[in-house]
């Protein structure tokens, strides 16, 4: 019945300029076991640029980013169909090798999940993963980073003190410059502020208005406002189906569709 | 006023409040005190029960390795070494193989399987020490004494010992079956009371699944282990039953891995029955050591779990 709601519902995607993509996702079908909660979705990524994704809970979006870096994999029972290129290469294939694709998508949680380790190390973390640095690159990565995090006056004292000392909203920045330490090429946020207070939420969100120039990033959120204000592109999704990508001004200003329509103006969700 | 509220008053309420909350607080003060109570009265009652052979023997009480009940002359060293040498050795072989499967219950085994294993190992940690005993007088011992005790102790050394299969090393082995489904069942709830997103993130780097669990999920845990080993050293030190049946009760300081030795818990259970005088004065200050070292471990497990930093 809910799947009859979607099906009258013709999809619109105004994707970006096809030279400026960096991932693209086509005809994605995702299944927790039998339940299938991704439905032939589409979604291109645009390089430098924030994309958001946003619908009513349970919509699927989350699920959409989790395939990106397929942390899925972790869960025997879950699989997804359907193709995501990465400069032009399936990232789905069973051949593609999972770590290194992690440290070129890289992932920050709704929760803040600094690791028990200090602060420094928290960010070396997923360099040593990946690459031998001497100890002053290693240094200067992390003052990189943490400075990128827009963390590194609160915590420059202190590097070697535990990361789980760290206030909530410093925690998820920490977070933050952890995932950019390894210098991925696509960073993705899922509900990264749903668990901060509005002053560290602008301060995230700052963050990630300036990472924008060197990453791309893909931030999935229930708040319309921060989709609106952050993201040049947005996708809103129902029910496990795109309904409608588009340039964020025009989607929330003028959606194509009259469902986006009624969520952005919260007449559900 | 036009406003009618109604009154709230003290005298209403169904049980005098005044009374109630004085008593809880006793109440609950005096559980807490009992322990501690019962803990002081102990200590008390093995101090004076030990005081005669720990005031005849002195400092040698505890050096010397004579324990001869016919002389009457009592020294301690021998049960001492044997309690913390088979201890250590049972905790050095469980604690690789408890973390083991503990993680791969967690990590690496489908949901399916790994209920059931779960299950088993618990079951394994409720046999009784008897059971453990006997069979490794009767099936284990035999079998280590033949095919692997017989070969070896040609070399000598710390291999040295009649091959009886009675001796340090095949204890330590009864004793390391036994603390490990317990250690095992402990680590497994640590493991599994790790948010899945700490997980995520871990492997979300980029980690191999080695990587993630020696670098994120075990130093996560890292407290709970510490005192979840600890409680198994503490178990292995005082186990009696199993180690009576399989240490070969000798005083002898144990000079070899296939040494016969015992430990302080035997010690006790083989001669309490027929001591007297300073014989039993002398098990019960034996009772006072084990207390102590037992006590010492719990130190050391909360000074290690004070000195980490994260």
């Amino acid at each position: 019945m809910s799947d009859m709601t979607t099906q009258d519902i013709q999809s619109v995607i105004v994707p970006p300029p096809a030279d400026s993509l960096v991932l693209e996702a086509k005809k994605l079908s995702f299944f927790y076991g039998t339940h299938q909660a991704l439905h032939g979705v589409d979604l291109p990524v645009k390089r430098n640029a924030i994309t958001a994704l946003i619908g009513p809970s349970g919509c699927g979006k989350s699920t959409l980013l989790r395939i990106l870096n397929r942390i899925y994999d972790l869960y025997p029972g879950q699989r997804a169909e359907g193709e995501i290129l990465l400069d032009g290469e399936n990232i789905l294939s069973p051949k593609v090798d999972v770590t290194a694709l992690r440290a070129r998508i890289g992932m920050v949680f709704q929760k803040p999940t600094p690791f028990p380790m200090s602060i420094y190390d928290n960010v070396a973390f997923g360099v040593r993963l990946h690459a031998s640095k001497s100890s002053a690159e290693m240094d200067e990565i992390v003052e990189e980073s943490l400075r990128r995090a827009a963390l590194w006056d609160e915590v420059k004292d202190k590097l070697h003190k535990s990361g789980l000392g760290l206030s909530g909203g410093q925690q998820q920045r920490l977070c933050v410059a952890r995932g950019i330490a390894v210098n991925p090429e696509i960073l993705l946020l899922d509900e990264p502020a749903s668990a901060l207070d509005p002053i560290s939420t602008a301060k995230l969100e700052d963050t990630l208005e300036e990472l924008k120039r060197d990453y791309t990033i893909v931030i999935v959120t229930h708040n319309l406002q921060q989709a609106a204000r952050l993201s040049d592109y947005t996708g809103f999704m129902f029910l496990g189906k795109m309904i409608e990508f588009g340039p964020t001004a025009d989607l929330f200003v003028t959606p194509k569709v009259a469902k986006t329509g009624e969520y952005i103006g919260g007449r559900f969700g | 006023m036009s406003v009618t509220r109604p009154a709230v008053s003290t005298d209403q309420t169904p049980v005098r409040r005044d009374v109630v909350d004085p008593i809880f607080r006793y109440v609950a003060f005096f559980a807490a005190t009992l322990l501690l109570a019962v803990l002081g009265g102990l200590i008390v009652a093995l101090l004076i029960g030990g005081w005669p052979a720990l005031a005849k023997f002195g400092p040698s009480f505890f050096f010397s390795t004579t324990w001869d009940p016919v002389r009457e002359v009592f020294g301690a060293a021998g049960p001492i070494v044997g309690t913390v040498v088979s201890s250590f050795l049972a905790l050095a072989m469980a604690l690789p193989i408890a973390l083991g499967i503990a993680i791969f219950l967690t990590q690496f085994c489908p949901r399916a399987i790994a209920q059931p294993i779960a299950v088993m190992t618990e079951l394994l940690a409720g046999i009784p020490s008897i059971v453990y005993g006997m069979w490794g007088l009767f099936v284990f011992a035999p079998w280590f004494a033949k095919h692997i005790q017989t070969p070896l102790s040609a070399l000598g050394g710390i291999f040295a010992g009649v091959p009886n299969g009675a001796n340090i090393f095949t204890a330590s082995v009864i004793l390391a079956v036994m603390i490990l489904p317990y250690m095992a069942a402990v680590f497994r709830e640590l493991f599994r009371s790790i948010p899945p997103q700490v997980r995520e993130a871990a492997f979300g780097m980029g980690a191999t699944p080695f990587e993630a669990v020696t670098r994120v999920l075990v130093p996560y845990v890292q407290k709970g282990l510490v005192g979840a080993v600890m409680l198994g050293f503490g178990r292995a030190l005082g186990e009696t039953m199993a180690v009576t049946f399989i240490i070969g009760n000798s005083h002898a300081f144990p000079t070899s891995l296939f040494s016969s030795s015992s430990t302080l818990a035997s010690t006790i259970a083989n001669e309490f029955g027929e001591a007297s005088g300073m014989h039993a004065s002398a098990l019960i200050a034996l009772g006072l050591v084990l207390f102590l070292i037992t006590f010492a471990v719990l130190a050391v497990a909360r000074w290690l779990l004070s000195t980490q930093r994260y």
